[in-house]
């Protein structure tokens, strides 16, 4: 059975103007899912429908099966969920909030508690209040993952957390993996940490599922092609072409995203629009988003 | 073991690592019977995600790279000596396929690159 089930998911928050328009995501137990796109694509509102938070205008969601509205108690109880502008009450302390989640959740696990309150290096004395925006992401990140959930929600965790705080985050994920298991679905700016962390790689774009692939796939087929500028290998004439998923006219060349591996796009260019020389190459994750968010389609 | 992976290269990093671990045991720094780390220290050490290290083990011991015996950890498997020269010159080939590239562009012919080539392995010899 899912683990998450979005089927058809349409929300928009002014009439006319869709935010999700359409979108089916299924995540299976154990799957870790980055969640991309730009801002204003729609990946919190996603992540807001999937925790209940907000309705959908059409559409169904069902976590472990379970109606989100019908069943709210049942489904938070197994979910763990960090939002980049989460609020934990400002006059409580460190060790209060943790006390507070241990006891809301049958689950709590004190070692791992322990082991996170060192590896943050957070004062259990300080008040919420009196953290930094980083050090307050942190206690908000023990309390999602030290219930154990059979779910993690992340949106943005890692949103204004420096280079070492981001890689502690990672590391706590990857032993939850590790020990559990945990089915994660995280929206990230940082694509270089959703290249070590994601199994699977979502991309939203214009309210639609635009790519869903396993991130071996992106890596390996999936590539970059340059079109020196030709009457034939004009942007039109790529677009046109089934595989292609976008394209960015630069002064260098044309750029064009193919779902296809670097020699397949490569020998396509030259079938159908008789352009011998394109250079086609795979990419990383960044350069692959770049062509592909900033370009036509 | 040294392995380093470089996840935004565009090489997904199972690959990276299956292709570090079959070069460590072309040159001899990994030889057989020895134990390879478990997925889960080695997935916490380069940061990657646990799936990832099993998925290029698995890959590794369906090529008869790696042995799994019940209850013990991972183990390079014993290679007959011929497989092992094939797989020096497989690892050989991998790096210079580039070198290969380079020269097609930039117009050197075969004798210049080779004499190239050559030269770069005296120089190395010497160091040593």
């Amino acid at each position: 059975m899912s683990v998450l089930a979005l089927n058809n998911i349409h929300r928009s928050f002014e009439p006319g103007v869709p935010v999700l328009a359409g979108v089916d995501l299924t995540v299976n137990g154990g799957e870790v899912v980055g969640l991309l796109g730009r801002n204003g694509a729609g990946k919190t509102t996603l992540i807001h429908i999937a925790m209940g938070m907000l309705r959908q205008q059409e559409g169904t969601v069902e976590v472990f099966g379970l109606d989100p509205h019908e069943q709210p108690v049942e489904v938070k109880r197994r979910v763990g969920f960090v939002s980049e502008n989460q609020n934990l009450p400002a006059f409580l302390k460190v060790r209060e909030v943790i006390e507070l989640h241990r006891a809301l959740f049958e689950t709590w696990d004190d070692e791992m508690a322990g082991r996170l309150v060192d590896r943050f290096g957070l004062r259990p004395g300080a008040r919420i209040k009196n953290l930094s925006k980083g050090q307050a992401r942190q206690v908000a990140l023990l309390c999602a993952l030290c219930h154990r959930p059979e779910l993690l929600l992340l949106d943005e965790p890692a949103g204004g957390l420096d280079a070492l705080a981001r890689r502690e985050f990672l590391e706590a994920s990857i032993q939850t993996l590790s020990d559990t298991g945990t089915t994660i679905v995280y929206s990230s700016h940082y694509l270089s940490d959703v290249e070590r962390l994601a199994g699977r790689v979502v991309m939203l774009h214009d309210t639609k599922v635009l790519i869903d692939n396993s991130i071996d796939e992106l890596h390996e087929s999936f590539s970059i092609a340059f079109v020196p500028h030709r009457p034939q290998g004009t942007s039109e004439a790529l677009l046109a072409l089934p595989e292609c998923l976008g394209v960015r006219v630069r002064t260098d060349a044309v750029h064009a995203v193919f779902r296809l591996d670097p020699d397949d796009a490569c020998a396509l260019i030259t079938e159908k629009l008789g352009v011998s020389d394109a250079m086609c190459r795979t990419a990383g994750l960044e350069e692959m988003f770049i062509e592909i968010a900033g370009g036509e389609r | 073991m040294l392995i380093v992976v470089n996840p935004s290269s565009g090489v997904p990093v199972f690959r990276q690592v299956m292709d570090q671990v079959r070069f460590h045991i072309a040159s001899g720094l990994l030889e057989p019977g020895d134990e390879l780390p478990p997925t889960r220290s080695l997935s916490a050490e380069l940061g990657v995600n646990p799936m990832t290290i099993s998925k290029a083990y698995n890959l590794l011991e369906r090529d008869g790279v790696l042995e799994r015996r019940p209850g013990r950890p991972l183990v390079v498997a014993k290679l007959d000596p011929t497989d092992l020269d094939l797989e020096k010159l497989d690892q050989l080939r991998a790096s210079l396929a580039d070198a290969a590239r380079a020269a097609h562009q930039l117009g050197v012919d075969t004798r210049e690159a080779v004499r190239v080539f050559r030269e770069l392995l005296e120089c190395d010899d010497k160091e040593k």
